[in-house]
């Protein structure tokens, strides 16, 4: 044998890096033992190879220490768990499982005592297990339908829900309109610069009460009526402003107005000395019908 | 087998490692914290360099010490050093490690990529602490380098390295050879 060639075979490297089988690894060891030389060359590359590994040294983190000496503990321990010496794996604080897996074969008496727990006979007489089994599926028959019912409700109560939500935010919505309404009318009745002008029924109306605010800076005009006589079918009050006894349109009355619900503003009027209504159809004429005068009042 | 050497240091560092080893095998409980507290750094590092992930090497290090407590009594002192055996079952279990399946699954890493990332030099977020280290990489040429490390931390054969590299197995044999004799003239 060429122990030169042996050497730069490559067989040495392998046995240092772990990779060769036991009857490969025997050889090499019997050769070594026969031929200093080789044994040299072996000692050589392994110690070149530790140094190599010690070259890479990185002190793990400080907690590491406490946390892998535990899981040992752990697993050598496998009966430290009281009365459950059969699932070492189960046992508490950082053991994990495959650890005791991979420790060769001091384990395997706990593995197969661990296997034999769990097979585990229940003697369960053949009639009452019919029983059973029928009271299983009337069980799950009434639980479904039981839930049947019960979703259905769900989905109704939704549905209410659902109905009495939109209900609420449209008063809120309408009623949050009708404050801003308010608002702005109560701030025309306070503001001094509206002239309050009141228009009496005339004899054809005599309980008929209109009050009109003119504000002659900006112009504006508002309608408060107190009492006026229900229209007809197909009519409207219009408000007139008469300048120079010239009869000036100044809007026709919303419903709601007429039926003294809520303050108008009417359309602006540059300059008036009175305020009249006359009963017309409805959108309203060019010169007031004066038959159907019902109320007038001078500034 | 033993190296003997006159010089105090090592004569120390030998008789504390026959210590531990006697105690180990008297299966003294005590004695792990002992390794753990001298081996940890050199297994650990060279586990973080196989795996790369620092929860996979703990992992990896808890199994390396229930191994080894476990299959103490394989371990002939005759053959090697202490330091070398646990080197090697720590060094096989990351290989392992890295080579299952769940693992390649989990970290997504293709198993060219992953010859590819040991050819890079070590991160420097590895920060190792002997000096050894840059001194051997000066010594090392980079295609010596490159194969040791696919030797030592990919857990390849010459011949895998030689078709990893696509280079002849002869000269990866010798380039092999080579590396390791600079890494043993190193440490005389």
């Amino acid at each position: 044998m060429d122990i030169q060639e042996y050497i730069e075979s490559g067989i040495l490297e392998e046995y240092a890096l772990g990779v060769l089988g036991e009857v490969e690894r025997a050889e090499v060891e019997r050769i070594a033992r026969e031929h200093p030389v080789v044994d040299q060359e072996l000692k050589e590359i392994v110690s070149g190879l530790d140094a190599y590994a010690e070259a890479h040294a990185v002190t793990p983190p400080a907690a590491l220490r406490e946390r892998v000496l535990a899981a040992w503990e752990q697993s050598i321990r496998p009966g430290q768990a009281p009365a459950n010496p059969a699932a070492p794996a189960e046992t508490p604080v950082v053991a994990l499982p495959r650890m005791v897996a991979s420790s060769a074969p001091e384990p395997a008496a706990a593995a197969t005592a661990a296997s034999e727990a769990v097979v585990r006979q229940m003697p369960v007489p053949g009639s009452g297990r019919r029983w059973m089994i029928a009271a299983s599926v009337a069980l799950l028959v009434l639980s479904g339908l039981g839930n049947y019912l019960l979703y259905n409700r769900l989905k109704e109560t939704e549905a209410n829900l659902q109905v009495a939500q939109t209900e609420q935010s449209r008063y809120a919505a309408t009623q949050k309109a009708a404050l801003n309404e308010r608002d702005q009318q109560l701030a025309v009745l306070r503001n001094e610069a509206f002239q309050p002008v009141d228009l009496k029924g005339t004899p054809k109306a005599p309980e008929a009460l209109a009050r009109v605010y003119y504000n002659a800076r900006t112009k504006a005009v508002y309608v408060d009526v107190r009492n006026l006589p229900a229209l007809p079918e197909g009519k409207q009050y219009q408000l007139w402003a008469l300048d120079n006894g010239k009869p000036v349109d100044a809007g026709m009355l919303a419903d709601a107005t007429a039926s003294g619900d809520s303050i108008q503003q009417m359309k602006n009027i540059a300059s008036a000395q009175a305020f009249a209504m006359t009963v017309e159809d409805i959108g309203g004429v060019e010169s007031p019908t004066m038959s159907t005068l019902t109320v007038i009042g001078n500034i | 087998m033993l190296p003997v050497s006159a010089s105090t240091p090592e004569s120390v560092a030998l008789e504390t490692e026959i210590q531990l080893v006697q105690r180990l095998r008297d299966r003294d409980e005590g004695a792990m914290t002992i390794f753990y507290d001298k081996y940890s750094a050199a297994l650990y590092g060279v586990i973080l360099r196989i795996v790369k992930k620092e929860e996979t090497a703990e992992d990896v290090l808890q199994e390396a010490m229930v191994k080894i407590w476990h299959s103490f009594p394989s371990y002939d002192a005759s053959k090697g050093r202490l330091f070398t055996w646990v080197m090697n079952v720590s060094r096989n279990l990351a290989i392992d490690k890295i080579r299952s399946r769940q693992y390649r699954v989990s970290s997504r890493t293709q198993p060219i990529e992953e010859s590819a990332a040991l050819r890079q030099a070590a991160e420097p977020s590895f920060r190792p602490e002997h000096i050894g280290l840059q001194e051997m990489t000066r010594q090392l040429n980079p295609d010596q380098r490159q194969i040791v490390d696919l030797l030592y931390f990919g857990g390849f054969t010459q011949s895998e390295v030689a078709e990893e590299l696509n280079l002849p197995l002869g000269t990866v044999k010798t380039r092999a050879r080579a590396a390791i004799k600079v890494l043993s003239k190193l440490i005389r």
